[in-house]
């Protein structure tokens, strides 16, 4: 195949020892909000830890081009509370792949000023190898943790980003006075390595707004799992509103999310993915009306089209079948070829560049995961790759000078020398003034 | 949310309202957010707010009351026929909202009624107008924080649990009230009032000011509960009762099964008689 692809690991880092959907009534309505934390366990939760970490390392080691994860609360749905903390870890147990934070959610921060330095320490932690997204967060993390008003999301969450990344590439000291931050001095210390900022992936059902924002602004468009034709409607959306704003779309502007397993054979790799493949859609995603759309969290037009059919997610997940998961491009199983193959054909369908592959299906244990993660490297990413090529991090020029010899020969001056007054010495440049005979004062 | 979303787009086809107790309501600009109202009756004016629900309809409590009071029932912000404003942010707007109506209709002082969160709303107003209310009547109210006693998290009640939690009993004794038109239009209608409640209430889900200021409402005060409210506890009740300076507890018990959160629409009748006696004692200076 002569097209290439960008392919991203997302593991959910589930908590997967959580009640079926037909008991769970017992104790809360879904794994979303309100599952008791009785079902806590710290053992099978340091497991979880482990396994997503580590399906992380593995994936530098077999040459994907990224990894990715998300924030979640209240849940087992992911024990990824705030992902820069773990993009934290990532930054200092690998080298070189991509690491995205898909993201925080800007809405549960009381000030974007925190996630703007969140964002720069771990850019730097990771030498510019970060990549930041924006999503407007699901329904149920609304309920959650008692700082985000769904009847303000889309408001704020405009402002918040507007403020995070004037903080990040405008000098600073400066004043903000919004509607929802008045900030007397917005002085962003440390800033970002990535100039002007890291790369920015934002996740959305499709609304209009978001897609604008992201041709406006040249992110990446990150699918959710929406319908094949939505997805398809909104990629072509997209590729308008680039067109409107003056360019063409790049491939890798549009990021395609699907469930990946791959084994010897499609018979095997069903064997051994169907009973996760359900769980999780039995289990995960599963939600009531109230808590996906708290009051406010879309607006009444879209709400009006989701009620006449045909919109975000109107057919029951928990109750969809294996062949209208694969029919609706939500999950790409098989061997090698038919996983390769199907991805080449929905990629082409949604002009898609990148690919955002969950390989842990919320609850495949450790070695099915690197089983697939490694045929999948060998097997799949090579026919996505110019011949012979590596992961886009090994061909790409790095984002960024990482060592301290690149930046002292491209002459890189401080902003001040650092000097200190010395009783009876005068003022002394203390670079130097440690040596005798450079003990010279720059004045009395 | 756009400025204006919600019921605005629908004044157009006011023909196809053919639910029960729907009555054409009558639209007063207060500075350019035309608001909602329906109005019947002689004597003293009563405000009544409404909680969050049952807009667009003149409720037989209402008519029960009219016979003895002027009543006036106007639809909050966001609710029923009041489209829902940008500027809407908090109790704050609401009560500045009604203040602004009151001057418009001409009323200077009124009985203030209020249900569910239309009673915290009315006391909110009292506790900044004091000297512009004559009583105070809270039916069910919330708004409280009462430690220990978490009111429901009506945010996320689903639809079969809203009924049972409401009528604290099966709702379908009930289904005339709850029926409006077709199912979309009242999906998204109700969505709107979620989101003008959201405004409100999203977070906290009371006033701890309350506690302080309640002292400034030294008007006769009557707080009604019913038999077992589902959505509020009982707890409430009582505590708005001892923070009001001037305030008694009444219970409305059901016939035949215990009232819930909704007993305006349970016990229309001795309800209607409950307020109208006690704004009728408070006229005559007969208040216990």
């Amino acid at each position: 195949m002569s097209k290439q692809l960008e392919f991203y690991v997302f593991h959910n880092g589930a908590y997967r020892w959580a009640p079926h959907k037909d008991v769970i009534g017992k104790w809360s309505r879904t794994n979303f909000v309100s599952l008791p934390t009785s079902f806590y366990k710290p053992g099978f939760a340091l497991r979880a830890f482990d396994e997503w970490l580590e399906s992380y390392i593995l994936a530098e080691k077999l040459g994907y081009d990224g990894v990715i994860l998300g924030e979640q609360h209240n849940g087992p749905i992911g024990l990824s509370g705030n992902p820069l903390v773990i993009t934290s870890w990532l930054a200092a147990n690998t080298e070189r792949i991509l690491i995205a934070a898909v993201g925080p959610l800007l809405n549960a921060y009381l000030t974007p000023i925190r996630l703007a330095e969140e964002v720069a320490i771990v850019d730097i932690l990771s030498r510019g190898r970060l990549i930041l997204g924006l999503p407007m967060g699901i329904g149920g993390q609304y309920h959650s943790v008692g700082v985000m008003d769904p009847t303000h999301a889309r408001a704020r969450f405009r402002e918040a980003h507007d403020l995070m990344f004037k903080a990040m590439t405008e000098p600073g000291p400066f004043e903000w006075q919004g509607d929802y931050f008045h900030v007397p001095y917005v002085n962003l210390w440390p800033r970002p390595l990535q100039q002007p900022h890291p790369p920015v992936w934002i996740p959305a059902a499709g609304s209009r707004e978001t897609l604008e924002l992201c041709a406006r602004r040249r992110y990446t468009y990150q699918s959710v799992l929406t319908p094949r034709s939505t997805l398809r409607r909104n990629a072509a959306l997209f590729r308008e509103l680039c067109a409107e704003e003056g360019y063409e779309t790049a491939r890798e502007q549009i990021a395609y999310v699907v469930m990946v397993h791959v084994a010897e054979s499609d018979r095997q790799a069903r064997l051994e993915a169907e009973p996760h493949v359900m769980w999780l859609y039995q289990n995960f995603f599963r939600s009531t009306f109230q808590d996906s759309f708290p009051p406010g969290h879309v607006s009444i037009a879209s709400l009006r089209g989701m009620a006449a059919g045909g919109g975000y997610r109107s057919r029951d997940i928990s109750e969809m079948s294996w062949d209208e998961l694969w029919d609706e491009g939500w999950i790409v199983i098989g061997s090698p070829s038919t996983v390769a193959e199907r991805l080449d054909e929905l990629t082409d369908e949604f002009g898609a560049g990148r690919i955002v592959m969950v390989p842990d299906m919320g609850s495949a244990p450790a070695w099915m995961v690197k089983k697939s993660l490694t045929l999948c490297a060998e097997e799949v990413l090579p026919r996505f790759r110019p011949a012979g090529a590596g992961p886009v991090w090994a061909r790409e020029e790095r984002r960024a000078a990482t060592t301290w010899a690149e930046w002292a020969a491209a002459g890189g001056e401080p902003g001040a020398i650092p000097e200190a007054r010395v009783q009876g010495k005068g003022v002394l440049d203390v670079r130097t003034s440690h040596a005798e005979d450079l003990r010279i004062p720059t004045r009395e | 949310m756009s400025a204006q979303s919600g019921a605005a787009g629908q004044q157009a086809d006011h023909g196809e309202r053919s639910w029960r107790y729907y009555t054409e309501p009558a639209v007063v600009d207060v500075r350019g957010l035309p608001t909602a109202y329906r109005r019947d009756g002689r004597g003293e004016p009563v405000v009544y707010l409404h909680g969050a629900g049952l807009t667009r309809r003149w409720l037989p409590l209402f008519d029960q009351m009219a016979r003895r009071v002027d009543l006036i029932v106007p639809e909050h912000p966001g609710f029923g026929d009041t489209p829902l404003p940008t500027w809407l942010d908090g109790f704050c707007d609401a009560v500045l909202h009604y203040d602004e109506l009151f001057d418009r209709l001409d009323l200077e002082a009124v009985h203030l009624v209020g249900h569910s969160v239309g009673g915290w709303l009315a006391a909110e107003y009292a506790t900044f107008y004091p000297r512009r209310v004559k009583s105070l009547t809270l039916i069910a109210p919330l708004g409280l924080r009462v430690t220990d006693h978490p009111i429901c998290d009506i945010f996320r009640l689903t639809p079969d649990e809203a009924g049972p939690a409401l009528f604290s009993g099966p709702a379908d004794p009930y289904a005339e009230y709850l029926s409006d038109g077709n199912e979309v239009e009242t999906l998204v209608q109700g969505y709107g009032e979620l989101t003008a409640l959201g405004r409100l209430m999203w977070n906290p889900r009371y006033d701890v000011k309350l506690d302080r200021r309640l002292g400034r409402v030294t008007c006769p005060a009557v707080v009604v509960t019913p038999n077992e409210d589902r959505i509020v506890p009982r707890a409430h009740f009582e505590r708005w009762t001892e923070l009001l300076p001037n305030a008694r507890l009444e219970t409305i018990a059901g016939t035949g099964s215990p009232t819930g959160h909704l007993l305006i629409i349970q016990e229309p009748g001795k309800l209607a008689d409950l307020v109208t006696d006690f704004v009728a004692s408070v006229i005559a200076g007969t208040t216990r």
